[in-house]
């Protein structure tokens, strides 16, 4: 500690190279802590999937409908337990409607759909009064309480997806608001909106069809086979299917821009190996500057050790410097994203998206290795420099 | 000040040598050196540039090493000790005056000076006490929070001066004290070393090319291509 007053006024010397080099760290340290977070919330949503359902949508894509009569040929399917309608409303609040507030809104079958994620937890009376009110909604307690619902409030939604927009909105009126165990399903979202299919399936005239089946199987074991005789008995079809888990159906989302973990890793390490270069540079040009200084610490007394330490200790305060910048510009944009246009649509879907404390120790510590890795060479340089070669004017 | 070998020297060289080597080629700089400096005496080493003062210097202070012969200082062969060992017993034993002062210019005056005592086991309080001890008999204590860019290249050379005494070392060797200050400067600080050689029995072993410089020492050594002219 007698030596910290010593460390840190070097750090002083030229004020412009430290601060621009715990700007190049903090900029790393950002980096990884937001990548790092975006890729633990996509990891954390892929394993709120539950084993024992299938999800089964167009073969194309996502933007094409099935037939409302493939369900009860799916049910007949040996191994499926349950079906149920889930279609992506993509409604928006209020008139005319609010694009900033989004959250996921879906229009199912009631009863089996409920039947099959018993993670929404909603108290018999609730469940009872949505399945009997065709314009019943179940509101997820995070939303509820963000718009100030309560059970019997209503609000419209209008979608923008064109088969279901029919000229006007869609009333609602709530009647159960969910919640989750924590503990049990510790993924399950709690912004989501249900509304019945038939409701939109009468508004459109029955115009429209379905945009995913949820499925549940009797055994988790028999996915592949349960699957492969579905998308079998729409082979020759206009519109195949394509059948898969519900991980696999929401890893599928992000690999649309393409091998995320690889794309965002690939970034990372890029950054921090330029700014390990950087700031290698950096410490060298500062070592070189002091030879003189080293050399009359050595005369001093100073063991070639001890130099070396000083030298490291430098960099380590830098590094300590710029990840707890980094961190705190980390945590800022974690918390602004949501808020942000494109990206907010993207990070509110991840229901634990935010900073967690293995990701920001991981930060700082790759900050620190950063400095203890740049700073190395200098300070092994100045450790075996000799007192006299360094006292030599340049 | 003890003395703890049979002449009574603080430096007793021994048929020292000190060679060179730049890529394949060998450079003799010190050939055979042999001379006693008395514990409490103030001895100047001359001659022309590349006759090895400044290298006999170095090896006297313990920053560098002979290649052959001997070298005993404040009582310890030089040349059997380890790297580690030697640079604790510099900080025990030499203070070592620069002839560009060396001041680290991000510290103040009296943490210049503070610095060889952070090797010590002494508080932060005694630390600093001693250091404007060592200001005070250098002059300087009412500049102890100046920079070296506010000080003067006499006021800097003081500040070392200061810096090389703090830890009440038996040996002090300069090189070229004066060699970078006016006439006016160069007088203050020979009379800052006739003081603590003759009030503190200082033993010195200073480099100079000046001779106003080299009359201030009460003996004066020749040096020329490596070997001793007296």
């Amino acid at each position: 500690m007698k030596y910290l007053p010593y460390m840190l006024k070097h750090l002083r010397r030229n004020w412009i190279r430290t601060s621009t080099t715990i700007v190049g760290i903090a900029v790393c340290v950002f980096l990884f802590c937001v990548l790092r977070s975006v890729l633990a919330a996509v990891d954390y949503g892929m394993q709120s999937g539950n084993a024992n359902r299938l999800i089964t949508r167009h073969a194309v894509g996502l933007t094409q409908q099935i037939p409302v009569t493939y369900q009860e040929r799916i049910r007949a399917v040996p191994g499926v337990k349950r079906v149920a309608i889930a279609n992506w409303f993509n409604g928006f609040l209020g008139m005319p409607p609010d694009y900033r507030n989004f959250f996921a809104n879906f229009a199912i079958d009631p009863e089996e759909y409920l039947d099959m994620h018993p993670e929404f937890v909603l108290t018999p009376d609730e469940r009872t009064a949505f399945i009997t009110d065709r314009r019943g909604a179940v509101v997820g307690k995070e939303l509820a309480d963000k718009h100030g619902w309560k059970l019997g409030s209503t609000f419209q939604l209008e979608s923008t997806i064109p088969p279901y927009r029919v000229g006007k909105p869609f009333d609602f009126i709530v009647r159960g608001i969910y919640t989750a165990d924590k503990v049990k399903n510790p993924g399950t979202d709690l912004t989501m909106m249900f509304f019945h299919f038939k409701y939109l399936y009468e508004a459109t005239n029955q115009r429209v069809g379905v945009g995913t089946y949820s499925l549940q199987i009797e055994d988790p074991k028999q996915a592949p086979a349960v699957a492969k005789a579905i998308d079998a008995l729409f082979e020759n079809s206009d519109a195949q299917t394509k059948t898969e888990t519900e991980a696999q159906f929401i890893a599928g989302f992000f690999a649309l821009a393409g091998n995320l973990a690889l794309l965002l890793n690939l970034i990372g390490t890029a950054v921090a190996f330029t700014i390990l270069l950087v700031t290698a540079n950096t410490m060298s040009m500062a070592v070189r500057e002091r030879r003189k200084e080293i050399a009359v610490l050595k005369t001093l007394g100073f063991p070639s050790g001890l130099v070396m330490m000083l030298i490291l200790g430098e960099a380590l305060l830098i590094g300590l410097l710029g990840g707890g910048v980094g961190l705190l510009l980390g945590g800022a944009m974690i918390g602004a994203m949501p808020q942000m246009p494109m990206i907010g649509d993207l990070v509110r879907g991840f229901p634990n998206f935010g900073m967690t404390w293995p990701v920001a120790s991981l930060g700082l510590g790759f900050a620190l290795f950063l400095s203890l890795a740049a700073g190395l060479i200098p300070a092994v340089t100045a450790f075996r420099a000799r007192i006299t070669d360094m006292l030599r004017t340049v | 000040m003890s003395t703890q070998n049979g002449f009574g020297a603080a430096v007793d060289v021994q048929q020292v040598r000190k060679v060179y080597k730049r890529d394949t080629q060998e450079i003799t700089v010190l050939d055979g050196i042999s001379l006693q400096v008395k514990s409490g005496e103030f001895v100047a080493l001359m001659g022309p540039s590349g006759s090895g003062k400044t290298t006999l210097l170095n090896l006297i202070a313990g920053i560098d090493r002979p290649t052959s012969g001997k070298l005993t200082v404040a009582g310890t062969d030089v040349g059997s000790l380890s790297e580690g060992q030697l640079a604790t017993w510099r900080s025990r034993n030499i203070g070592f005056i620069f002839q560009f002062y060396n001041l680290i210019p991000v510290l103040s005056a009296v943490e210049n000076v503070e610095l060889p005592l952070l090797l010590t086991s002494l508080s932060k309080s005694e630390r600093r006490n001693r250091a404007l001890l060592a200001l005070k008999i250098v002059g300087l204590e009412d500049r102890s929070k100046h920079y070296p860019r506010q000080l003067s290249g006499g006021q800097e050379q003081r500040v070392a001066i200061a810096r090389a005494i703090v830890t009440d070392p038996s040996v002090l060797v300069a090189d070229e004290p004066t060699g970078d200050l006016d006439a006016r400067s160069a007088e203050e600080i020979l009379s800052l070393l006739d003081t603590l050689n003759t009030e503190f029995k200082k033993t010195i072993v200073m480099v100079t090319h000046d001779p106003r410089a080299a009359e201030r020492a009460h003996v004066q050594h020749h040096l020329e291509k490596g070997l001793l002219k007296d």
